[in-house]
């Protein structure tokens, strides 16, 4: 394997372009079981009917963990969205269509939206008080089994030379209900500085499925709360003024 | 304050160790009387009266929500008025009983109740939860915010002091002092129910647990000024009701919506009182302080007005009661439009009321589904308005002229509306409960139900007239008693032709009685026939109706009656298959209003002149619609010899053995009383005697004729209250697929239906109270003995039995099966299936001492076919256990019903 070209560089992750194969080196001390449970997530999602390039290997490379996976020719809906910025509503429409197709599957084997959420929310450096809220709150949302990508933004959508788009990086896919990932997608256009285009997805994403924008914006606080375990301190400062609603009891 | 010690309840671990307990303290304090439970009610309530103050200040200092006055207020009702309402309410025990009727509810307590109790009424809540618990002799335990925890938890010490106290168990109160998810939890599943109230979310994680909750949830109240309110008066209301805690009660209004012709009056009002009318762009800011992301800023619950403006960078005077936003869009995105539990205001100008509705009907949409609504207007001159806008909130509580907060929780505005707070909002809501929840919410009540059998009556025409000539006697009332002027006389072409109305005629020209006559009434009499007859009926307008004939002539008068009567009446409806006559849907029309009916009888049989049944056909669709009712009872029944003497050999024959198969149906029917039962017997004995001699010498014999004319009335009227069998079913549709007369068909089902229904081991048997075991056998039994027919155990009675129907039927001259009345074999097997199904469906099925199975009739069709007899299924073999004595074989039912007998 050469890893010579890189892709892509992120957090604790290099990713690699071999040939016909894509692979993602991750950094000394990153998880086994992260590591193990992102092939797991993706091998379990492969068959659903959506486009999704095929895990070939897990193994490590100079004593690192690396997922091995096919690699996709093309450019992404965030990179093309740049490249012609006048045919940027037409790939928001088509990014919001297949968000619409990934959360109208099922895949039984995923683990439990609420189950993570709950688990982040406990760990999350947020008061007792207010914590109870969140969870109290969780509890009450409505249920769901679709599958909800968990981290659905343009830069994970290849779409391909022959014009189909490969949805990558299912390292945070779950089972759950749809609105609450329409709510973190939401959620990560903002962390993102791109407030204009959060809104315009949501609007797009409401009206195309007919769902009201109050069931998305339900999810908020939760998935707010979820977030910020992951984010700088800048992002926390943002999101908990997301999370401190009150929900009356 | 007592300082007594408790251990902490932090984690899973102590709180199933605290459920323990007060379970434990639950199952002695079920056992407690009412007497006891009051006391402590009593004691209780005191104990959370005295510390109204001490309590409110608490949660105000302990949450930094809401004013101590107004806290003071919410836990001196939890208090007195809950104890004020409850004092007398039986929760323990008897609480009701109907001995007569067998009947008495129980109330029992539930168990350990989970209640949650919520950070905006911290210890009123407390209260009201912890006093139900105790008056319904329940345990509970108490689960705290956390942001109110300190107060919730010395409230319920409080309470449970107090009640312990007063001799209730230790323990019977407790509460979770570090409220966590996990602990959560574990009180779900422990606890026998929850009692939850909170946000929507609170509510559904409550539902979700999988035990049962009452779970109640968000309002979003919308209050209409209409132009015809008071305006100084609704204004004002509203205030109270907002500004009380700071508008933490859910009930609180949320929006106003103000008819335009009042509104700049509305508004002067508010502004006259303190509250602060928003400018645009403050309306702005204060739109994003109050709701993030379209859920609700903590910051602003339970505060003053001044406090969130000051949020919203908006400056208002300290003592602004209202933050009022003028706004348009009663959509969600619009943050005005919010349940907003603070000072915070939307207000609305509408159109006209119409427009005002669906504003509140989209507000309560929105936010507040199953809570409450509220309206202002004259409520003397508007009930049409009052009506309309209850009838389009779907809200559990609609109140009028009343300031909601204090209105919702009952008992102050309105004193038939109970207290509470906790307040149910409906299956809107997705809640268990739509009214204030109350002890009652906390009980199981057991009904405890004794068999009682069902009452009974015996209904026959109001007079029967009988003895060769006495038409004259009876005819004469119809002038000197009745005051009749007009008869209309309905007959058969035959009888009339013949001239046997003649006499009937006659004496009303004597009397000077206005008569006309309908005599074209054919076999099997049809619904055009029928409504001929009501045609003639409304042009002449008679005050009296004579239906002279058989079966056909007096059921055909007696729908003409009805069409005459009731113009309006449908036959499907009218022809209602019911269980029970006393229970039907159908209430039929009332009859006699225009005319009185008198039925004369020329054929012994039918039985029509003394029952409550007709059948008549529908000639388009060939469906019988056979109706029952105690209206359809003749007044008079004139049972006259004289009408009798020329009637045919095969009429009689026929209308003779129909009336044995009425007499037996009667007898083994599940309704079947002393009173059904000597007339039934009768009749039978009389024309097992004369019907025989009917036949041979009808035309001179004038005794037989009078002795069968009274049996075929008295089998009528045993049959007119007892109801008839599973043989008439079948009858009924052999005679309508095959065209065979009714009698006939009667005869040839008869000898099946007495073996099917003296089975001791039936498939089913029929579900009435006084049916309590088979015992049909013992019944035929009985019919034997009273004949004069031997034999030497119920059994060889019941078959000499048949064999004597069956001679007599032979005398009169009727065949043996069905095949001998229909000889197209191919065809009745061809339509067997469906003539089963409809005989199964026939309204004479219900009374049948043996539920019969479609595959029965079916069977017992076939065997009256082919003249083979019913065969019972193969049952176990219970010889082995049986006694040896006969005495106390529970299916000797004349032992049983003897024994029965004697105790009374």
């Amino acid at each position: 394997m050469v890893l010579e070209r890189v892709i892509a560089v992120r957090n604790s992750k290099t990713v690699y372009r071999d040939g016909a194969n894509c692979i993602k080196v991750f950094d000394e001390g990153y998880s086994k079981a992260d590591v193990l449970n992102e092939a797991l997530n993706q091998a379990k999602v492969e068959k659903i009917g959506i486009c999704i390039p095929e895990i070939k290997e897990v193994c490590k490379i100079d004593g690192k963990w690396a997922i091995v996976s096919e690699y996709i020719k093309g450019n992404t809906i965030e990179r093309l969205m740049e490249l012609e910025p006048e045919k940027k509503d037409e790939y928001l429409e088509q990014f919001v269509s297949l968000h619409m197709d990934i959360l109208s599957k099922t895949c039984p084997n995923l683990n439990r939206l609420k189950d993570k959420m709950n688990a982040q929310i406990t760990l999350a450096d947020i008061d007792a008080t207010a914590r109870y809220d969140l969870h109290a709150r969780v509890d009450g949302m409505p249920r769901g089994a679709n599958v909800c990508h968990g981290d659905f933004i343009p830069s994970n959508v290849i779409v391909a030379e022959d014009g189909r788009p490969f949805v990558i990086d299912w390292a945070h896919v779950t089972q759950g209900n749809p609105l609450a990932d329409v709510a973190r997608t939401y959620l990560l256009f903002w962390l993102g500085g791109n407030i204009n285009g959060a809104s315009q997805y949501l609007d797009l994403y409401c009206m195309k499925s007919g769902v009201s924008k109050q069931d998305v914006q339900n999810w908020m606080p939760v998935v707010a709360a979820a977030q910020s375990t992951k984010g700088n301190e800048k992002e926390r400062e943002f999101l908990l003024s997301w999370v401190n609603v009150f929900e009356y009891n | 304050m007592e300082s007594n010690v408790y251990e902490i309840t932090d984690s899973v671990e102590k709180l199933e160790a605290a459920i323990s307990r007060v379970r434990a303290a639950q199952e002695i304090f079920a056992s407690y009387t009412q007497e006891q439970v009051d006391r402590i009610f009593s004691a209780a309530a005191m104990a959370a009266n005295r510390a109204r103050i001490s309590m409110a200040k608490l949660a105000v200092e302990e949450t930094g929500m809401g004013i101590v006055e107004d806290k003071v207020i919410k836990n001196h009702f939890a208090s007195e008025y809950i104890y004020n309402k409850y004092r007398d309410l039986k929760t323990c025990g008897v609480i009701c009983e109907d001995k007569a009727s067998g009947m008495k509810k129980v109330a029992e307590p539930i168990g350990v109740v989970a209640a949650v109790i919520p950070t905006t009424n911290p210890t009123s809540t407390a209260f009201f939860k912890a006093l139900l618990a105790l008056k319904t002799r329940n345990g509970i335990i108490i689960s705290p915010h956390p942001r109110a925890k300190k107060s919730t938890v010395e409230a319920a010490k409080i309470v449970l002091e107090a009640a312990v106290a007063a001799g209730a168990p230790e323990n019977i109160i407790s509460w979770i002092d570090v409220p966590s998810l996990e602990v959560k939890a574990t009180r779900m599943k422990k606890a026998a129910i929850m009692l939850a109230t909170g946000g929507p979310g609170m509510v559904r994680s409550a539902y979700s647990s999988g035990k049962p909750a009452l779970g109640v949830g968000a309002g979003n109240t919308p209050a209409i000024i209409d132009d015809t309110a008071d305006v100084v008066l609704a204004v004002n209301s509203i205030i109270h009701s907002k500004t009380f805690d700071n508008g933490m009660i859910c009930a609180s209004e949320q929006s106003v919506i103000v008819l335009d012709k009042v509104y700049d009056a509305a508004k002067a009002e508010f502004a006259a009182r303190g509250c602060y009318f928003l400018k645009e762009d403050e309306t702005e800011r204060v739109r994003k302080t109050i709701i993030v992301n379209g859920a609700l800023n903590a910051k602003i619950v339970g505060q003053k007005a001044a406090t969130i403006a000051a949020l919203a960078h908006v400056n208002v005077p300290c003592g602004t009661k209202i933050l009022i936003g003028e706004v348009e869009s009663v959509d969600i995105s619009e943050e005005f439009a919010h349940e907003k539990l603070s000072p915070v205001l939307a207000m609305y100008r509408a159109k006209d009321i119409q427009d005002a509705f669906a504003k509140a009907e989209r507000l309560v949409a929105d936010g507040g589904f199953g809570h409450t609504s509220s309206i202002y207007l004259n409520a003397v001159t508007e009930q049409d308005k009052i009506q309309e806008f209850s009838s389009r909130m779907k809200t559990c509580r609609v109140l009028v002229n009343t300031p909601s907060s204090h209105g919702g929780i009952g008992d102050l505005y309105n004193f038939r509306l109970d207290p509470s707070l906790t307040l149910g909002c409906g299956s809107w809501g997705g809640n268990s409960v739509s009214g204030n929840v109350g002890p009652m919410n906390l009980i199981n009540i057991k009904t405890v139900a004794e068999r009682r059998e069902n009452m009974l009556w015996f209904r026959a025409p109001e007079k029967v007239y009988f003895k060769k000539g006495c038409l004259r006697t009876a005819l004469d009332e119809l002038k000197n008693v009745l005051g009749k002027k007009r008869a209309f006389i309905v007959t058969d072409k035959f009888l009339y032709e013949h001239g046997c109305i003649k006499p009937i005629t006659s004496q009303l020209d004597e009397m000077g009685i206005e008569h006309a006559a309908f005599f074209n009434v054919a076999p099997d009499p049809t619904l055009a026939c029928a409504r001929e007859g009501a045609e003639q009926m409304k042009a002449f307008r008679p005050d009296c109706i004579i239906a002279v004939g058989g079966g056909s002539a007096m059921d055909a008068g007696k729908i003409m009656w009805v069409l005459y009567e009731h113009p309006e009446a449908d036959f499907h409806d009218m022809a209602m298959r019911f269980m029970d006559i006393r229970k039907r849907t159908y209430v039929f029309p009332k009859m006699g209003e225009k005319a009185y009916f008198i039925a004369v009888p020329t054929s012994a049989g039918t039985g029509s002149e003394a029952t409550p049944f007709a059948v008549i056909t529908d000639e388009k669709t060939g469906v019988k619609y056979p109706l029952a009712d105690y209206e359809l009872m003749p007044d008079m029944a004139i049972i006259d010899t004289d009408f009798h003497m020329t009637a045919p050999k095969g009429l009689t024959a026929a209308s003779g053995i129909d009336a044995v198969t009425h007499a037996l149906e009667a007898y083994a029917s599940l309704m079947a009383t002393d009173y059904t039962d000597s007339l039934a017997i009768r009749a039978l004995q009389i024309i097992f005697k004369y019907l025989p001699r009917a036949y041979d010498n009808g035309l001179n014999d004038a005794v037989a004729r009078e002795k069968m004319a009274n049996a075929a009335t008295m089998a009528g009227m045993s049959f007119a209250n007892a109801f008839l069998g599973v043989c008439h079913s079948m009858a009924h549709k052999l005679g309508a697929f095959h065209h065979i007369p009714h009698g006939i068909a009667n005869a040839l089902l008869i000898d099946e239906t007495l073996r099917f229904n003296a089975s001791e081991a039936p498939s089913k048997m029929g579900t009435f109270p006084q049916y309590d075991h088979p015992h049909t056998l013992a019944r035929y039994a009985e019919v034997a003995e009273a004949l004069g027919i031997d034999g030497d155990s119920d059994s060889d009675k019941l078959e000499n039995l048949i064999m004597a129907i069956d001679s007599l039927k032979e005398r009169v001259g009727i065949k043996p099966t069905i095949r001998d009345y229909v000889p197209d074999e191919k065809d009745f097997l061809d339509r067997l299936d469906e003539m089963t199904e409809q005989a199964f469906d026939d309204q004479c099925t219900a009374a049948n001492p043996r539920y019969p199975l479609m595959s029965e009739i079916k069977q017992m069709y076939l065997n009256a076919y082919y003249g083979r007899s019913f065969k019972e299924e193969e049952k176990p073999d219970a010889s082995f256990i049986a006694s040896g004595d006969s005495q106390f074989d529970s299916h000797n039912f004349k032992y049983v019903y003897s024994s029965k007998t004697d105790k009374n």
